[in-house]
Parts: C-alpha cells; structure tokens; sequence
C-alpha cells in the first residue's frame, strides 16, 4: 500500500506529465484560459489515461510479449488510445445523452493529447503489476489535471492584470508555466523510491 | 452570489424551428480545423461538405444538436449566445467520469487485496467500470430532471462574436 502511494505521488507531483516530462502541452497552453474548461479537459483525460493504462498494459502482456511483438508497442497504443476515446465517447453518448451535449467537445482532442501515450510507454518500462500500471496511470492523469487548473487560475487572473503589450496573451503564459515548472521542482527533493 | 455570475458562454445557430422548440447545434469551439491544413482534414470539412461525413466535425456538432424553447421567437440562421452554470459543468464531468473511476479503482483495489492477483483485479475493475457507468446514468437522469445539464438562451449573438466563452 505504502509503496504505491509512494508510486502516485512520484507520478503525479515529482515526475508531472506536464511540468518535468513536457507532454500535453498543446491542451496545456490551448485548453487553459478558463478553470470549468480545463477541470472539464482534465477529468475527461484523466478518465481515458487511466482506461487506457489498464488497455495498454493488457495488451503489452497477453499480445505483444507473448508473441514476441514489442516493434510494435507504439502503433498498437495509439489504436488502443484511439479506441478508449471511441469508447468513452460512445458509453457517454449512451449513459447520458446530456452529458454528451455537455461533455463531448473535450473527447476529440485527447486523441492526439501526446500525455496519453507517453503514460501508456512509461508503464511499460516500469514493468508494474496491473493495479500498479492503473494506479500509475491514474496519478499521471491526476497531476497533469492539477497543473492544468493551477495554470487555468493563473491565465484568468493575468488576463486582468495590466502588462506590457509585447507580453500579452502567450507570451507571458509561456513565462508563467516556466515559473510554475520551477514551483514544481520543489517536489523534487520528496524522496519516494 | 448568484449562479448566474458563474455561466459558461457558446455560440450556438439555430438550425431548426418546430413549433414552440428551436433546434440548435453548437459553433465550433476548438482551434482545430483553423489551421493552414484544414482543407485537407476532417475538421475542416464543413464548409466543403455541410452535410457531413462519419468522423467530420460536422458530424459530431450535428450529434450535439439541442432544443431550446423558443420563447425569443428565434429563427433559423440566427446565431444566439447560450450558457451552462459553470458549477453544472464541473458536476457533470464528475458524474461522467469521476464516478466511474472511482468505483472501478476501488474495485481493483478490493480484488488486489483479496485474491492479489492480476486477472482478478482487471475482472473487478471492469465489472466496477461498469457498475459506475450505470451508477452516472442514474445521476444523471436526476440532474437533467432538475435541469442542470440543459443550457439555456441568454442572448442573440452580435456581428462577428465568437464562442470564446467568458464568465459574466
């Protein structure tokens, strides 16, 4: 137990997907110009990484080791990946057509979230056990959601605040998530191994 | 302070009217579809194809098609600002996917403990993965019964506005 709490806080505070491994930094600067959007963006991403991890580690077992077809793992993820959306999208649609209405925009773009697949490899190298590989996933998701709202917090106060003209808008998010990646490193000194 | 302070803003059009209900599909929101390459993707393809195709943008804003009372007499074409309670928003994503995450890693988390092997946690955790989606279903129902989830007309959108959203 105590070992994989150690593990999510590792995955989710000293190793963010975000801050420290840099993936999904298109949804990071594009989705996080509002709190709602990127709490909306990051639960739907933390639904699929963490569905995609359990995907992703059942197929690197029972298929690619066991018939020797590890070339392929990253073809294989990005089906996988691109089928736990598909299946998000359409158990949804079915649970609650509503929340479809609601929800759905976010779905299409964690397609090409580069953070899902990198999750998928990282889980793979650290040769977990299932819950492990799930949990492991699940943490990623989690800290990569955090920074999101952290940054989305961030970017709607900026917009009110007064700043030089040639700082406005991108250029001074880019500095603040600079500032914010640094805040992060601090986690770095917990010592979770 | 007022729910209202908190609204999430779209632009939607106005695609059908049938009797005292309006018809309206949502304008696009993401950036995708804006870039030098769209003619030659799938999310550019609603000014090539209105209709549609399987995987275009097109169809999926066509799939989020909602109804509105027209009290406002709106008419077809016309462009309206409409608005969801930013705390709805939250509690829906929640609901869609906080629950079902919840029940299967406690699943997972129970079967681990008990058998403590890796067949039976992923059993579990599909079988928890399911009992949360059906769980969602049910909390969704009462949420679109108290209406939450349904948004709501707030004004005709201007000239040239555009659905970037923004707390009011």
């Amino acid at each position: 137990m105590k070992d994989f709490a150690l593990m999510m806080i590792g995955a989710a505070l000293v190793n963010n997907v975000i801050l420290a491994r840099f993936l999904g930094l298109c949804s990071f600067m594009g989705v996080t110009t509002r709190i709602d959007t990127a709490a909306g963006m990051g639960l739907a991403t933390t639904f699929v990484i963490t569905v995609s991890s359990m995907a992703d580690w059942a197929v690197q077992h029972y298929l690619l080791d066991a018939y020797g077809l590890g070339y392929l793992r990253t073809v294989t993820f990005i089906l996988v990946i691109a089928s736990a959306v598909q299946f998000t999208e359409l158990t949804i649609k079915k649970v609650s057509p509503a929340l479809f209405q609601m929800l759905g925009i976010y779905l299409p773009l964690i397609t090409t979230n580069c953070a899902v697949l990198g999750v998928a490899l990282l889980l793979v190298e650290g040769h977990m056990s299932f819950l492990g590989a799930t949990l492991f996933g699940f943490a990623s998701a989690l800290g990569y959601s955090l920074v999101m709202v952290i940054f989305a917090g961030l970017r709607e106060r900026l917009a009110l605040a007064e700043v030089p003209r040639l700082f406005a808008g991108p250029p001074l998010g880019f500095i603040v998530a600079s500032l914010l990646a640094m805040a992060f490193m601090g986690f770095s000194g917990i010592s979770t191994g | 302070m007022s729910p209202d302070l908190h609204t999430v803003e779209g632009i939607a059009r106005v695609v059908d009217i049938q009797g005292a209900t309006a018809w309206l599909e949502p304008e696009q929101t993401s950036s995708c579809g804006s870039c030098a390459s769209a003619s030659s993707c799938g999310a550019g393809a609603r000014d090539a194809n209105p209709a549609g195709g399987i995987g275009t943008v097109a169809n999926r804003i066509a799939a989020r098609r909602f109804a509105l009372d027209n009290a406002g007499g709106l008419h077809v074409g016309e462009r309206v600002v409409v608005g969801v309670a930013e705390r709805a928003l939250i509690r829906a994503a929640l609901t869609a996917y906080g629950l079902p995450l919840a029940t299967a890693l406690t699943a997972g988390g129970i079967a681990e403990s008990t058998w403590g092997s890796d067949l039976a946690t992923m059993a579990a955790m599909a079988g928890g993965l399911g009992f949360g989606l059906l769980l969602a279903r049910l909390v969704a129902r009462r949420l679109s019964v108290r209406g939450e989830l349904a948004p709501h007309f707030l004004r005709r959108a201007k000239p040239g506005e555009t659905c970037g959203g923004s707390t009011t």
